[in-house]
């Protein structure tokens, strides 16, 4: 596991981005229409919805919009709607991890050109890489690239022990120094703080983004934000979670904590298959989801409505677009 | 309904002799210690006290005299896991007559039991006395033991005197829906932290400690409760950096590594037992060193 850190190595010096990530982010999901082809004017939409309704930045394509169902062509088309959509108001994310390293450079190349402001990448998919294969991988991505890039941590969907452990981190942090931050999808207390008391040390601007909303637990140990599950539902409850966290109102932030966790288990039965589901009773059909995922069924969508209006969601979080 | 509230638990380590017999005499010592430092309660023997090296004669000894030598400062929780929900039962039984203040217990490890077998042991083992009962998490998930939100609601459910939940699993998720789901049933269900990342289980609605460090930081310990009683989180930040760290540091070495600190620390505890093997050199003066080297434990009590 972890070496113990005494004293901080010195890293290059931060390529410090224009932007400070905070608060619950946004990740659209991919809307498609009932042929299954990508509906980019339903993804402004979509992307439009989320910056309106306080989104502090977006993100996109992550799993949640379907990314490894997508083509490159489709990617990098959705990349330029979002990119043009979102105008400079908030910071733009584009995740660039794919099956082959070679795609990924060349969605970091577009994204770049597109005029991104920086990047996601994620530890090789499918293959158990070795810690040492994850750290040449991550270098050779973001050398390729002038973006400041972001790493996606997670051992769930990668296979324990394919994960970013506290020394790949430190040798990151020493290596590139375009490397601002994680997603940290670990939700883990102790994996968490590997990361976090030897990144937030060495590079204290260091963003520590939640994947999901299971924020509460980690905010008071420095993650800065999340990249939201139910913004497309719920963006009211998660404006009012990330207030609560900022004022230290841990109350408050309980409860939104826990009614976010009760969406989640709702959403993620296939997930984004549900999350898709539940938007049709919030005005926001995004349409159906590519296979082998199922789109959710008339009696899926209705058991979900059922719960959204028991959760006191449907009446206090905005409908339609 | 149960309204036991443990607070900060301290979990003392077995000593062994070199023949590998219990050292009751050093035993009372530790115990002193950890009364003399701030525990409001004690449980034994927790995994920390090498619970799966002891037979059934010396689990029950060990419960019996830690009761004894406390003489009720402070409650003792007994931790009666067993992978047979029988052997459970009659050693809960036991520690009730022997004057515990409550009754622990994780699933059964080694069987891999289907979830309603679990509920079904736990609730057995709970029932077996009118002691509150709190539910540990296994700090080895993949042993058979693996424990859900939906079987702790389980017993929840069935269980009159269920207190809490005890993790040690630090899984944001677990740990959010456990103390959700478990307060909309009992409103006094308590989470408690069974590692010593107080600060994420604090967060998340936790309201106590089983904390294995205290062997070694006390005092560390003490404040990071404090703070998190007082939900001062944000400000537990750097204490809970240093625990960790310090907890890495140990980590390593198994049980050898947190008799190894102990003994950096001034307390001698000897090795663990076997199978579990001392660490020996050169780790164990490299683990003394970097013990020795924490500026964050210069205040923390040396020798007993």
């Amino acid at each position: 596991m972890s070496t113990v850190l005494t004293e901080a190595p010195v890293a290059k010096p931060q390529k410090k981005p224009a932007f400070v990530l905070k608060g619950v982010m946004q990740a659209p999901v991919t809307p498609l229409h009932d042929d299954f082809s990508v509906d980019y004017e339903g993804l402004a939409k979509m992307v439009n919805f989320h910056v309106v309704n306080g989104a502090p930045a977006i993100a996109w394509p992550h799993h949640k919009a379907e990314s490894p169902n997508l083509t490159m062509e489709e990617r990098k088309k959705g990349a330029e709607v979002l990119i043009k959509t979102v105008a400079r108001r908030v910071p733009v994310s584009i995740f660039v991890g794919s099956l082959s390293e070679e795609d990924s450079l060349d969605l970091a190349r577009h994204a770049q050109k597109a005029g991104a402001d920086m990047l996601l990448t994620i530890s090789p998919y499918c293959r158990r890489p070795t810690q040492e294969e994850i750290f040449h991988s991550i270098v050779r991505i973001g050398t390729h690239t002038d973006l400041p890039v972001l790493t996606y941590n997670s051992p769930w969907r990668n296979g324990e022990g394919v994960e970013f452990t506290s020394e790949l981190v430190q040798r990151l942090i020493e290596r590139l120094p375009n490397y601002i931050g994680m997603k940290d999808a670990s939700f883990h207390s102790e994996k968490f703080m590997e990361i976090s008391r030897v990144a937030l040390r060495m590079r204290p601007g260091f963003s520590i983004i939640m994947g999901l909303e299971h924020l509460l637990a980690s905010y008071p140990l420095g993650a800065c934000g999340s990249f939201s599950s139910c913004g497309a539902i719920a963006p009211n409850l998660c404006n009012r979670f990330f207030a609560a966290l900022e004022a230290h109102d841990w109350e408050t932030a309980r409860q939104c904590q826990y009614k976010i966790t009760k969406l989640y288990r709702l959403f993620k039965d296939q997930y984004p298959s549900s999350l898709k589901g539940a938007m049709i009773s919030m005005g926001r059909n995004a349409g159906p989801i590519r296979p082998p995922l199922p789109t959710a069924s008339k009696e899926r969508v209705e058991f979900l409505c059922r719960q959204l209006e028991e959760l006191d969601v449907i009446n206090t979080e905005p409908h339609g677009w | 309904m149960s309204t036991f509230k443990p607070g900060l638990v301290h979990t003392p380590v077995t000593p062994f002799k070199t023949d590998q017999s219990i050292d009751f005499g050093l035993y009372a010592k530790i115990l002193e210690f950890h009364l003399k430092n701030g525990a409001d309660s004690i449980a034994v023997p927790m995994q920390q006290a090498e619970d799966v090296s002891l037979t059934e004669v010396e689990l029950r000894k060990v419960i019996e005299f830690a009761i004894r030598q406390v003489k009720g400062r402070v409650p003792v929780i007994a931790h009666v896991s067993d992978p047979g929900t029988g052997i459970a039962v009659e050693r809960a039984r036991f520690a009730e007559q022997a004057g515990a203040s409550a009754i622990a217990s994780h699933p059964p490890y080694f069987w891999h039991p289907r979830p309603a077998m679990v509920v079904e042991h736990l609730v057995q083992v709970g029932s077996a006395t009118r002691l509150p009962f709190f539910i540990c998490t296994p700090v080895v998930e993949d042993a058979g033991t693996h424990l859900t939100g939906e079987m702790v609601l389980e017993v929840v459910k069935r269980l009159d005197n269920i207190a809490g939940v005890v993790d040690s699993s630090m899984r944001f998720v677990f740990m959010a829906e456990t103390v959700s789901n478990g307060r909309e049933i009992r409103p006094d269900f308590q989470l408690l932290s069974g590692t010593d990342f107080m600060v994420p289980n604090a967060a998340v609605g936790g309201t106590g400690v089983f904390s294995p460090l205290s062997s070694v930081a006390p005092k560390l310990a003490r404040q990071i409760y404090e703070l998190c009683r007082k939900q001062q989180l944000v400000q537990a930040r750097k204490m809970q950096e240093d625990m960790a760290e310090l907890h890495h540091m140990i980590k390593k070495g198994g049980r050898a590594g947190l008799k190894t600190a102990m003994r950096a620390m001034g307390r001698e505890c000897g090795e663990p037992r076997l199978p579990a093997l001392s660490l020996g050199e050169p780790a164990m003066s490299q683990l003394a060193a970097r013990v020795a080297a924490c500026s964050y434990l210069s205040a923390e009590p040396r020798g007993w």
